[in-house]
Order: C-alpha cells, then sequence, then structure tokens
C-alpha cells in the first residue's frame, strides 16, 4: 500500500468526473474489501474516490412494490431498517449474518454488489428477487449484471447507485458459513415473487448463479421436500481448502430446502 | 532430603493464587520483547523466499536502498562473519540455522535478506523493492514423496526401533486383528507473539530483548556464533507470548541482532504472521499405521505402531509419533517403528507434546477400533488393558492414578448408559450425539536448573532463577515454590526470573519447568534456611539453641522448634544478632538417574468428549470436553487447570483444525494466516472442565511433581474423533476430521 490520492466529492456528478479523468482510480465505498487488496498489493489505483460524503447513493425508499436502496446504505442499515424489515425480511436477516459487527457497521450494499465475490451474500437475493442494478449511466437487471468472478457488468468508471428489489410474496435464505471468515461456503436465496420463483446461489461456483431446476421445481409445489432431491452437478464448482466441489454440491441441495422452510 | 522435607507443606504450594503478572497483562502494562523501543531504534524487514529450493539469482538492492527511510539491506555480502557455523548443533536442542550464509534456498520462508530502516513501513516497502530471482529447483513436501529411509533415531534421540515381544505371533493368535492407517496433518505453532527480537549493542556487549523458553541455552548459542563471551550477553523474556516448543534461538532473531551490528544501532526484527510458517519449526506430518491383535476377552495380544514422518532436506527431526504405545496399554507384545522421508521444508521440531500428540490420536483411534471390533465399550477396554507396569519396560510406574482419571473423569461426564453402538443418539435439534474417550499419556521429564534463594535482615526473602513465563504461571508457580522453601508469605518474597543474568533454570519445554527449576528453587531455600538454622542452633542467646537434633520448622518468617512451635524466633532477629545482611542457599536440580533406573515416570489421564455431528453437514461441534488428570503434586489448581484447558483445547484443534496446505507445485504454505489455517475460537470450545485427581509420587523428584502442559492435548484429539465415529458410525482416520468427509 503506498502513495495514492485521496478525492471526497460532494456529488455523484463530481464522482463521476473524476473517474472519467483518472482511469486508474476506483472508488472506495465501506473499503472492507478494497483497503485489504491495497494492502496485499493486488491493487495499487492513482486514487481512491471516497463515496461517503454523497448524498444521492444514500437512504432506504419503497418505490411502489419494490425497496430501492442506495450502493452506500451499510449492511447494518439493511439489517435493521424497518421498511425492508417488513417487505423483504429475508433480506434484512441476509444482511444480519455479512461478516461481523464492524464489517457490517462500514461496508455497504453497493461496494458488495460492485464487487461481486462469489462468496458475498447479496448477489443471490439480487438474482433470486430479480433486482435491478442502477448506475449513473443505465439500469442493468441482475441476471446481466453478475458476469463473473469479481467481476460485473459495469464498464470503468461507471457508477452503482443503488439497486431496486421487488418486493417477493414470501423469501428465504440459509447459508453454511466458513467458520473462520464467517464468508459463505454455500448459500441459497429463494424467492416468491411477482416475477416468478427464483433461487439464488452463492459461494459455491466463481460467480453468483440461479438454480434453475429447483425454481421450475419450486413454482410447482413450494415446498423443502419439492428441491430436497435435485442435485447440483459439482462440475464448475468449487474447491478449496474448506470443501470440495462434492461437498458445496450437496450444500446447494440443504441450503435450498432450508431456505424454504426459512420463507415459510 | 529430611531436612528439605520437614520444611515443605507452606502455606502457598497447593493455594490456586491469581497470576502475579496477570494484572499487568490484562492492563497491557506487561512489555513483552517487541514493546521496547531503545532510542534509536532501526526496524528490520525480512525478505524470505518464495521459493522452496533452488538458489537466489538476483536481488534489486539499488532500488531497495534507494527506497526513502532504508539504511541498510542485509545480504550475504555485506552480513558479519560468525564465528560458528550456523549449522553447528551442538549446543542442546538446537537446529541449523538459516542466516544468509549462501545464495542456496532450501525451504520456501527462508530469510534471504533483511531490510533496516528507519519505520516498519519503510522496510516493509523495500523488501518487496528487492523483487528477488530465483534458480528453481523441483520440490517435494509431501509424505507422498518418493523414497525414504529408516531412521536409526526418533525424537530426541528415541531409539527408531523398539521390540517388545513377538508382535508376529501375537497377531497370528489373535481373536480379533485390526490393521488401519491414520494421517496428522502439517502443522505451524502459531503462537499469539511472534518471534522477535530487539537487539543494541554496547561495544562488544548485546542487550536483547527476545522471548525464549531457554535463556541459557540460547545465549550459549548466541555467545558461539557471534563470537563473544556468554557473560556479555544480556537477555530479558520477562514474558513469552507463548512458545509451545518453537521459542529456543530462532534464526530471525539472530539476524535481528547481526543486522544491528551492522547499523550500529538498535534494531527491532519481528516476524510477520505468514513467516512464522517457515523458519520456526513445525510439526510434520505423520501416516500412522496401527495393528492391534486381542483375544476373545479384550486383552491384548500385540500393538504395532508404525510411522512415516518427515524432516527437512538438511536438518533432522523426527516426530516420535509412537512412542505413546511404550506405555500406555498392556501387551504382551509391543513393537514401533518408523520411516522417514526428507522434504523441502523448514526444519520440523519441538512442538506442543511432540510425538504424544500425533501417536496419541491414532492410537486411541485405534484402540477405539479395536473396542468395537470385541464388542466392549470402550472404556471397559482400556481398563481391561490397564498397564499395571510399564509395558515395553517392566519398570513399576514412580505413581500412576489413571484408574482414579478414567472413574472421575467418566462419573463426571456421565459416560455410563452410552450405547455400544454408533449413531443411537440425537438431540432436540436432530443432531447426531456422539461420545468418545482417549487416555492421556505424557513422560514426566527434568532438565536441569539452579537457583539462588536469599533471606534478608528486613524479614524478606528474595529467590532468583532465570525461568521462564510462556503464559503458563511461571511468575506464580515458582514465586509459591520459593516462599514455602524460605517459609515466608508469598507477599513476603521478591521473585526474579527471565533473564539471562540469573541462575540458570534450564528450559521450559518437555512440561518439565516447574519440576526442574521448582526443585532448584526448594534446594536453594531449604540450603537459606540450613544455614539460618545452624546460626540459630549454635547461639546460646537464641529461643533455639541446641535445637540441632530435634530439627527446625521454617513458617511464617519464623524458625520454630519442631517438638515444641511455642518456642521460635523470627529470621530477622537471627541475623540482626549475627550482624548479618542476609543469607544465601543455592540449589540445583536435575533428573535423578537412580530413579529413572527403578521406575517409569509418567503423567496420565483420561479425556472424554461429546460431539454433535449436523447429518447433513457434517459440521462437527465439540460440545462438551471433560479430562481428569494425575501429573503429582499440584502448585497451584488454578494455573493447572488452565493447562489442562489450553492442552486440551489443543488436543480439540488437532482432531477438527489445523492444517496446513503445502502448495506440492511451490512448496509454499498456502494458508500462512489464521485466516486459513483455523485454531479454536470460543464458540468452538463450549464447554471443557478439567478435575486434578490427586496423586502422590515419592519418586519422581523432590517436590513429587510431574508436568501438566502438554498432556492436556494427548487423549483429547483422539477422544473427540472416537466421539465422531460414535454420532456418525463413520470413522475417519485422516486429522483434522474433514466435515466433506461426513456430509453425504
Ligand atoms: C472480515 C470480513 C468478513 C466479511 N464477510 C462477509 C460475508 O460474510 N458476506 C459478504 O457478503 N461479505 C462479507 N464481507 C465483505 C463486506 O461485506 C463488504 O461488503 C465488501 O467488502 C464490499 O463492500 P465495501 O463497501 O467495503 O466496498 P469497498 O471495499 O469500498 O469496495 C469494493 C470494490 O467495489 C468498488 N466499489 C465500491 N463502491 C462502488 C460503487 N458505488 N460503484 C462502483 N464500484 C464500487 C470498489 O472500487 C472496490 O473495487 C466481509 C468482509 C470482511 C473484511
Amino acid at each position: 500500500m503506498y502513495d495514492f490520492a485521496y478525492h471526497k466529492p460532494s456529488s455523484l456528478a463530481d464522482a463521476v468526473k473524476l473517474l472519467a479523468e483518472d482511469p486508474d482510480a476506483k472508488p472506495i465505498s465501506g473499503g472492507m474489501t478494497l483497503l485489504p487488496a491495497l494492502k496485499h498489493r493486488l491493487n495499487m489505483p492513482t486514487a481512491l474516490i471516497d463515496l461517503s460524503g454523497i448524498a444521492e447513493l444514500r437512504g432506504i425508499k419503497r418505490e411502489g412494490d419494490a425497496i430501492v436502496i442506495g450502493a452506500m446504505v451499510k449492511h447494518f442499515e439493511v439489517a435493521t431498517d424497518p421498511q425492508i424489515m417488513a417487505a423483504i425480511p429475508a433480506l434484512a436477516r441476509m444482511a444480519a449474518t455479512i461478516g461481523d459487527t464492524q464489517v457490517r457497521n462500514r461496508g455497504t450494499i453497493g461496494g458488495s454488489l460492485a464487487n461481486n465475490d462469489p462468496a458475498a451474500d447479496y448477489p443471490a437475493a439480487a438474482l433470486a428477487l430479480g433486482a435491478t442494478l442502477i448506475t449513473d449511466r443505465r439500469q442493468i437487471p441482475a441476471d446481466d449484471f453478475f458476469v463473473g468472478m469479481f467481476t460485473t457488468a459495469m464498464e470503468p468508471g461507471e457508477l452503482l447507485i443503488g439497486v431496486s428489489f421487488p418486493i417477493p410474496e414470501k423469501a428465504g435464505y440459509a447459508k453454511l458459513r466458513n467458520p473462520a471468515s464467517r464468508y459463505s461456503m454455500t448459500g441459497v436465496f429463494v424467492a416468491k415473487g411477482p416475477k416468478g420463483v427464483g433461487v439464488g446461489v452463492n459461494g459455491a461456483a466463481s460467480c453468483a448463479f440461479r438454480q434453475k431446476e429447483m425454481e421450475a421445481a419450486l413454482a410447482a409445489n413450494w415446498s423443502p421436500e419439492a428441491v430436497a432431491n435435485i442435485r447440483q452437478p459439482a462440475n464448475d464448482l468449487n474447491s478449496d481448502i474448506h470443501g470440495s466441489a462434492e461437498y458445496r454440491a450437496n450444500l446447494v441441495t440443504v441450503m435450498a430446502k432450508r431456505a424454504v422452510a426459512d420463507a415459510g | 532430603m529430611s531436612e528439605t522435607r520437614q520444611m515443605r507443606h507452606g502455606s502457598s504450594i497447593g493455594q490456586p493464587v491469581t497470576r502475579r503478572d496477570g494484572l499487568l497483562k490484562v492492563t497491557g502494562q506487561a512489555r513483552f520483547a517487541a514493546d521496547n523501543h531503545p532510542a534509536g531504534l532501526l526496524h528490520a524487514v525480512l525478505a524470505v523466499s518464495r521459493i522452496a529450493r533452488g538458489r537466489v539469482a538476483a536481488l534489486d538492492l539499488p532500488a531497495a536502498r534507494a527506497h526513502p527511510g532504508v539504511v541498510e539491506v542485509m545480504v550475504t555480502a555485506n552480513r558479519l562473519a560468525l564465528a560458528l557455523h550456523p549449522d553447528d548443533k551442538s549446543v542442546p536442542f538446537s537446529f541449523k540455522l538459516d542466516l544468509l550464509q549462501d545464495d542456496r534456498v532450501r525451504y520456501a520462508g527462508q530469510p534471504i535478506a533483511v531490510v533496516i530502516a528507519a519505520t516498519l513501513e519503510a522496510a516493509t516497502e523495500a523488501a518487496a523493492l528487492l523483487a528477488p530471482r530465483y534458480e528453481a529447483g523441483p520440490v517435494e513436501v509431501t509424505l507422498d514423496a518418493p523414497g525414504g529411509y529408516v531412521p536409526e533415531s526418533v525424537g530426541v534421540g528415541d531409539p527408531g526401533e523398539m521390540r517388545h515381544g513377538d508382535v508376529e505371533a501375537g497377531l497370528r493368535a489373535a481373536a480379533r486383528r485390526i490393521e488401519a492407517t491414520y494421517e496428522t496433518p502439517l502443522q505451524f505453532h502459531n503462537a499469539m507473539e511472534p518471534h522477535g527480537v530487539v537487539a543494541a549493542w554496547e561495544g562488544d556487549a548485546l542487550s536483547l530483548d527476545m522471548p525464549t523458553q531457554g535463556l541459557a541455552l540460547t545465549r550459549m548459542r548466541l555467545a558461539a556464533l557471534l563470537g563473544i563471551r556468554a557473560e556479555d550477553i544480556h537477555i530479558r523474556s520477562p514474558f513469552i507470548g507463548g512458545g509451545f516448543g518453537s521459542k529456543l534461538l530462532s534464526g530471525p532473531q539472530v539476524l535481528g541482532i547481526l543486522a544491528a551490528r551492522l547499523v550500529g544501532r538498535p534494531v527491532k526484527l519481528v516476524l510477520t504472521r505468514a513467516q512464522m510458517y517457515g523458519p520456526v519449526t513445525h510439526r510434520s506430518p505423520t501416516r500412522q499405521t496401527l495393528r492391534l491383535g486381542a483375544a476373545r476377552d479384550g486383552a491384548l495380544t500385540a500393538i504395532h505402531h508404525h510411522v512415516r514422518t518427515a524432516t527437512s532436506r538438511h536438518d533432522d527431526f523426527l516426530e516420535p509419533s509412537a512412542g505413546v504405545s511404550h506405555t500406555l496399554y498392556a501387551a504382551p507384545a509391543i513393537a514401533t517403528t518408523n520411516e522417514a522421508v526428507r522434504l523441502d521444508t523448514g526444519t520440523p521440531g519441538f512442538m506442543r507434546a511432540p510425538g504424544e500428540a500425533s501417536g496419541s490420536i491414532a492410537l486411541e483411534s485405534a484402540i477405539d477400533e479395536m473396542a468395537h471390533a470385541c464388542g466392549m465399550d470402550p472404556l471397559e477396554f482400556r481398563l481391561r488393558n490397564y498397564a499395571e507396569v510399564e509395558p515395553v519396560s517392566g519398570k513399576p510406574f514412580s505413581s500412576k492414578a489413571l484408574r482414579e482419571c478414567y472413574a472421575e473423569g467418566a462419573a463426571r461426564f456421565g459416560w455410563a448408559g452410552r450405547p455400544l453402538a454408533p449413531r443411537q443418539m440425537r438431540d432436540e435439534d436432530g443432531l447426531l450425539v456422539g461420545w468418545g474417550v482417549g487416555t492421556a499419556t505424557f513422560p514426566a521429564i527434568m532438565f536441569q536448573a539452579e537457583a539462588r534463594a536469599v533471606l534478608r535482615r528486613d524479614g524478606t526473602g528474595l529467590v532468583e532463577s532465570g525461568t521462564h513465563d510462556m503464559g503458563q504461571g511461571a511468575w506464580t508457580a515458582f514465586a509459591q515454590i520459593g516462599a514455602d522453601s524460605l517459609g515466608l508469605d508469598l507477599d513476603r518474597l521478591e521473585f526474579r526470573a527471565g533473564h539471562s543474568d540469573l541462575p540458570n533454570a534450564g528450559i521450559a519445554g518437555g512440561s518439565g519447568h516447574t519440576a526442574t527449576a521448582g526443585g532448584a528453587i526448594h534446594a536453594a531455600g531449604a540450603q537459606a534456611i540450613a544455614r539460618l538454622t545452624e546460626i540459630a542452633v549454635a547461639d546460646p542467646r537464641s529461643p533455639l539453641f541446641g535445637a540441632g537434633n530435634v530439627g527446625v520448622v521454617a513458617r511464617g518468617g519464623r524458625l520454630l522448634r519442631r517438638d515444641d512451635e511455642s518456642r521460635g524466633e523470627a529470621y530477622a532477629d537471627i541475623l540482626a544478632r549475627a550482624g548479618l545482611d542476609s543469607v544465601e542457599g543455592r540449589g540445583s536440580a536435575a533428573a535423578d538417574p537412580a530413579a529413572a533406573e527403578r521406575y517409569a515416570m509418567h503423567a496420565h489421564g483420561a479425556v472424554f468428549a461429546e460431539v454433535k455431528v449436523d447429518p447433513e453437514l457434517g459440521q462437527i461441534r465439540a460440545t462438551r470436553l471433560v479430562g481428569a488428570f494425575a501429573a503429582g503434586r499440584i502448585i497451584n489448581p488454578r494455573l493447572v487447570r488452565s493447562q489442562y484447558y489450553g492442552g486440551m483445547i489443543w488436543g480439540l484443534s488437532f482432531a477438527l483444525h489445523e492444517r496446513a496446505a503445502m502448495d506440492p507445485r511451490t512448496g509454499r504454505v498456502m494458508n500462512a494466516d489464521l485466516a486459513e489455517y483455523h485454531v479454536p475460537v470460543n464458540a468452538d470450545v463450549p464447554s471443557v472442565e478439567a478435575i486434578l485427581v490427586e496423586e502422590q509420587d515419592p519418586h519422581v523428584n523432590a517436590l513429587g511433581i510431574k508436568g501438566v502442559g502438554e498432556i492436556g492435548i494427548t487423549g483429547t484429539a483422539g477422544a473427540i474423533a472416537n466421539a465422531i465415529w460414535h454420532a456418525t458410525g463413520t470413522r475417519i482416520r485422516r486429522f483434522p476430521v474433514a466435515i466433506e468427509e461426513l456430509g453425504r
């Protein structure tokens, strides 16, 4: 971690301008991922654009049949916001399980979605709920947003402003945490919503994905038993010192079952 | 002997005194080595090798030297000459050191340069700027490496092969036979405090703040390496943030000292967590095959314990895992054999019950498998094969209250009624529940130590011995022994320790520190009291005049006539009248070869474990641990209990958590940090209980002390493995148990 410039713009326009001017600059929101990356020299931006001074990125609103959450909203706020707790309680519960107290009070939903860590929680919810990602220049459906490991559809210099979650009829979440890092080994978010049934899986593969076989089964029969015998193929799943691909495949089934039970 | 005996049983030994250094520690006032900042201090950072075998072809020295704040970069070319080759191992318990002697790389993480700078940040950055280029050779870093050899010895001079009786005949005669292979992982120490040093030279004198488990040995080796007098080396090591066998002299510490010499300023060098996975010893992986035979009634007919383990390519230490089979269970035929392979790793060493820990988990698992094969309760099976004498030597035990440990532990745990078959118990959440037992054992070892004790005219006492407090409570336990040896209340005693200028207290290792240094302190105190007694009984003005024959008792700062305790005199009065400021005693202690010839000397214990396993996920929780241990005289039950807790938690760690994963291509540890190298946290250890079982040992040493530091890890790991089997019906033989092997 060495010399870099630091900017703290107070408007979205200024932030976008700073990013446009310096292709090696990076936005920083909670810094929970970016700062360790700098310390490990995985990332050496010329400038950090601190988004914490921008009012447009904050706030949680109900807009019609959706909950819209600003990019700078912290995990703790998602976990405790009365509107979210009423409309999408599973999302609030999910946020309450992210990392630890410190991480939840620094880390932001925008940072998490933009970062698209394979083991991050939110992407599974965004996929299952059919969320829309809002940037400074367009709106991107969740299905198109999460492209691959640590990769999204956003272009260089593009800034995530917020995310809009359609309010589901019911939704549930279950995950197995890595006992040390607390990151998801595999988590499954299930939702029965206006756009149909969604099943989003995190932690299992290089990028969060939808489990469409389970979606079909749940659309026909919303019950834990409906997914209990659906086996996720292990090829393409992660295999590491915490668990093999086969083990994660098993987790997809078990967590899906538990998520449906959680949704009720 | 009788003279010292009569002065024992004072008011301190046996009391659950809280740690004398506790307040300093919880308030952050305890100064660990790296907390020292002498004026003019510079910071040194190691650059370490990223390859495991080969040579360093180039370092970008100009780039590192040009970095702002950098004072010097120490490499082979400018490293000061040493008076002794770093490979020399004439000092006991030492290993070859990597001190930049050449461009060779013997393992990943080996120091290849030292950057010295005004700030830690500058030194860290410049170390990265060195951007080494290597010529790398092919590496072998796992037990699957081809080849191997049969070692003559394992551990520290234990025989590589031991045969007692005819194992093959015993196996042939057996009604039940099992053969199973168990694997234990590569483990790293991970003491909370990293290895480090703050070094300051004053001329040819060297002042060091440096954690060490062996002040005298460390000083001796440093003097030889540096070519200076031992008396000119002053090491302060008042607090050690965990040693576990890794904190004798380490290479990086010597490099810090050489760096200070090179720049002529005090230097601090502290390893990063990642740098602790290489040059400061580890526990090698083992692959252990146990062949057991038992008669129809469950009596063992044979035990064969074979171990394959590894050492480094350049040095020798072999985890002596089979040793536990020599002592634990009675069998007419016992054989232990070893094979070893050389790997491109740092050299393994003494790590938390070296041998006993890894051997115990295999033996205890195998014993459990055999109990099951015989259709017997595992505790009953262990009692059936209880060793009344040490099986391989036939010697009686100096004391052995293992039967009581089994009984008290089982009662406390609630073992009775345990279903014999596995997978019979569930809790209210549907989790599988299992119970397991393991036997704990550890030899009672002694080293050599000296101490000095002084009675002062103001009625206080002083005890000096360069003992080592690694968190186990040496500051407190030795003071208790010292106070009793001088017949003083604890608050009247000044105890000096943790400094190389004090009498040599040996090493804090092998669970033998309290027995050894405690024995020396006890003897020193006894001598001081004996001198004072001589003065008093010879002085017609003393109420003790002429009491020499009946003897005196020293208590509460007074000498009392043994036959009439109402007649006595305060130490201070005796000294004052004699016109003396003080009397002094010296004492030493070491293992008694005659006793060792007659008796087998071991501490024992029984550990009971309950685990819960999620049947869908394989997730394991060790929900309850109860250990009952008998280890001779207990100096301080509070400290001892916490040693047992710590040991049992390491045992849990062994069974369920710790494993270093090696990248077989690069020879690097892939999880060299505490996020990925798992050790237990509070949440992993919901309930641990330790029972102190009464045991009096008149033979082991003057104070009757065995060791308590390491025994807890033994027994526990096996008990957990056995409980997992009992919960699930699946026998896992590779440790730590991976959830994916259970979650099906
Ligand atoms: C100990 C620990 C445990 C954790 N556990 C979990 C867990 O269990 N589950 C989980 O989901 N997460 C976990 N996290 C991650 C954490 O939740 C953060 O959400 C995550 O690190 C990113 O959010 P941030 O606000 O900190 O983003 P930053 O670290 O500030 O940024 C992350 C990346 O996103 C970019 N970025 C940030 N904001 C924007 C924006 N508005 N537009 C475009 N790009 C942007 C940055 O440039 C950077 O590349 C953990 C983190 C830590 C340190």
